[in-house]
């Protein structure tokens, strides 16, 4: 109950691991992802059709091999890193002060809601000309557009959360003696603190959909251009490249926001 | 503390009656008070013309069918929402009335129906929020305050852990300790131990009745189980239904520390008949209402 035993942590990893190569899902999983690549191999080798179209999978592993190997391949990742980070940053620091605002604030609420429910149905790649026309360069567009793609899902989800907050909390605070400002660091905030994670999950999502459309669309560099590029300069083992490494990158990004939300909400951890 | 050492004494079977003083503060007046939801509008007269005096350092326990304004005069107390009219006192301050409301405060506090210890604070957080808060401990203090307060209540094992880890039992005994904490001149338990099954509901009960008989605090507590009622009350007070008024008081002649033997003590069936028949009335008076309404 109290400080657990030292090397628990890995000790419980361990087990988890052992535990995952028992369980036959694990085997099930592995045999269908297997039965997939041997089935893409074998569409391109033997001709069968539509998926002879696609770039086998040999073909592109030898493209991964030439790409991790080609420091312009990591600067691709460093530039749409880079973007989202600001992009998805700066939906941060403006989008959650503001959804606590307007979640805690029905006089706030009622004036900036209807806004945000004017802007919202727009796509953000929908923002791509008017952010082209409206910002100095393209970097800055596509970082905005990037940041849309976050904002309003995070707004949203914030609102959502600080407005169904369980009354019960906030009388129990004020009854124990909080003022206003404790009652909004010590029950508003960490009760808003799961809504803010989705929305910072889902946000994430839109902000790579985003960053990768807006790069393919306006942008000289990132995954998103190297994917549409080698698809212009017929490279198409490249393309695949491309995507996969999208898909990672998206992956490595929700983890992180997963790690964070396990860490700032240690009482949601099931057990 | 002196509290710590009662509890012990007094934990499991009848121990002597120990000795507190007399409680000196708590005294509740509540005279004359009607609340009106809505005035304008829908106009619903919860409570009317109700009044009652509670002696400081009483277990006060209102019973009456549900709607009746129960819960209403309990968060009137607490200073939710005000009256529309009459006064309520607290040691013969005023706490309200049509002109005035006093923020709720640690001096009155609230434990609510479905719990609200806050998830996201541990056992040992959520017992020292009132003293934070307020300013009055640092927190390291208040930390050190907790454990002792927790250690007294034999909850100490559970400090670090959050509510969600712990039995609903257990989350009830942390409330009253995270209430205790403030020293309150009167505890507001608005059916605590409400759907809670039948055993942990006598554990519980008992508990509260330990920390009761060792600190003599006015206990203000609103229940719909009447067992429960004058298992615990010092005095019984039936509500009528809505609007809510005192139609009866019940003196319960049971002396403390109680413990479960009472349930099975000739007093305490001839109570309970009393009991049963001044709420069944209102019960269906409040029924066929309910019916006529529907009609």
């Amino acid at each position: 109950m109290s400080a657990p035993p030292k090397g628990s942590k890995n000790g419980s990893r361990r087990k988890k691991i052992a535990k995952l190569l028992k369980d036959r899902a694990t085997y099930r999983g592995c045999i269908a992802i297997i039965a997939v690549l041997v089935l893409w191999e074998a569409g391109s080798v033997l001709g069968l059709p539509i998926l002879k179209n696609i770039p086998s999978l040999s073909s592109v592993l030898v493209s991964f091999k030439e790409a991790v190997f080609d420091p312009a391949y990591y600067v691709s990742w460093k530039d749409s890193f880079m973007r989202i980070f600001l992009g998805f940053t700066l939906a941060l620091i403006i989008g959650i002060p503001l959804g606590l605002f307007m979640g805690t604030s029905r006089y706030i609420r009622e004036l900036t809601l209807p806004v945000f429910e004017v802007l919202r149905p727009i796509p953000p790649l929908a923002w791509v000309p008017a952010s082209a026309i409206f910002w100095p360069d393209v970097e800055m567009s596509v970082i905005f557009v990037t940041f849309l793609g976050a904002f309003f899902v995070l707004i949203l989800n914030i609102v959502g959360g600080a407005r169904s907050i369980d009354a019960r909390y906030i009388r129990a605070a004020v009854s124990l003696g909080a003022s206003r400002r404790d009652v909004f660091w010590r029950i508003v905030l960490p009760a808003t603190l799961p809504s803010i994670l989705v929305g910072m999950t889902v946000g994430i999502g839109v902000c790579w959909n985003t960053v990768v459309a807006a790069e393919m669309i306006a942008s000289r560099s990132g995954l998103g251009f190297l994917t549409w590029r080698s698809y212009v300069t017929f490279s198409y083992p490249m393309i695949v490249v491309g995507m996969i490494s999208i898909g990672i990158a998206g992956y490595i990004s929700s983890g992180i926001i997963r790690i964070l939300g396990a860490r700032l909400m240690p009482w949601l951890k099931t057990n | 503390m002196i509290l710590s050492q009662l509890i012990k004494n007094n934990g499991g079977a009848v121990a002597e009656k120990p000795a507190v003083s007399e409680a000196t503060t708590g005294k509740i007046s509540i005279r004359d008070v009607g609340i009106i939801y809505d005035p304008e509008g829908v106009h619903v007269v919860a409570v009317q013309n109700c009044s009652l005096e509670i002696p400081a350092g009483e277990f006060c326990v209102i019973v009456g069918p549900s709607g009746c304004g129960k819960t209403t005069l309990l968060n009137a107390i607490a200073g939710f929402h005000g009256v529309t009219s009459g006064e309520i006192y607290l040691d013969d301050e005023l706490l309200c009335s049509s002109e005035v409301t006093t923020d709720p405060g640690a001096d009155r506090i609230v434990v609510f129906q479905n719990g609200a210890l806050f998830p996201w604070n541990t056992v040992l957080e959520n017992v020292i929020y009132g003293p934070v808060v307020q300013g009055k401990m640092t927190r390291p203090e208040a930390r050190e305050a907790g454990h002792e307060m927790l250690l007294q209540m034999g909850l100490s094992g559970i400090s670090h852990s959050y509510p969600s880890e712990i039995s609903s039992g257990m989350r009830r005994r942390v409330e009253i300790a995270r209430a205790m904490m403030n020293d309150p001149k009167v505890l507001l338990l608005d059916e605590p131990f409400r759907a809670m099954d039948a055993l942990t509901k006598t554990v519980v009960q008992k508990y509260l009745l330990d920390v009761y008989d060792a600190s003599n605090k006015t206990v203000f507590f609103i229940t719909h189980d009447l067992e429960e009622a004058i298992f615990l009350g010092t005095r019984v007070y039936v509500m009528t239904t809505r609007p809510g008024q005192i139609k009866k008081v019940i003196n319960v002649d049971i002396p403390r520390p109680r413990d479960f033997r009472v349930l099975s003590s000739e007093i305490y069936r001839d109570l309970k008949e009393e009991v049963i028949e001044a709420v069944h009335e209102e019960a269906k008076k409040a029924f066929e209402a309910g019916e006529r309404e529907r009609a």
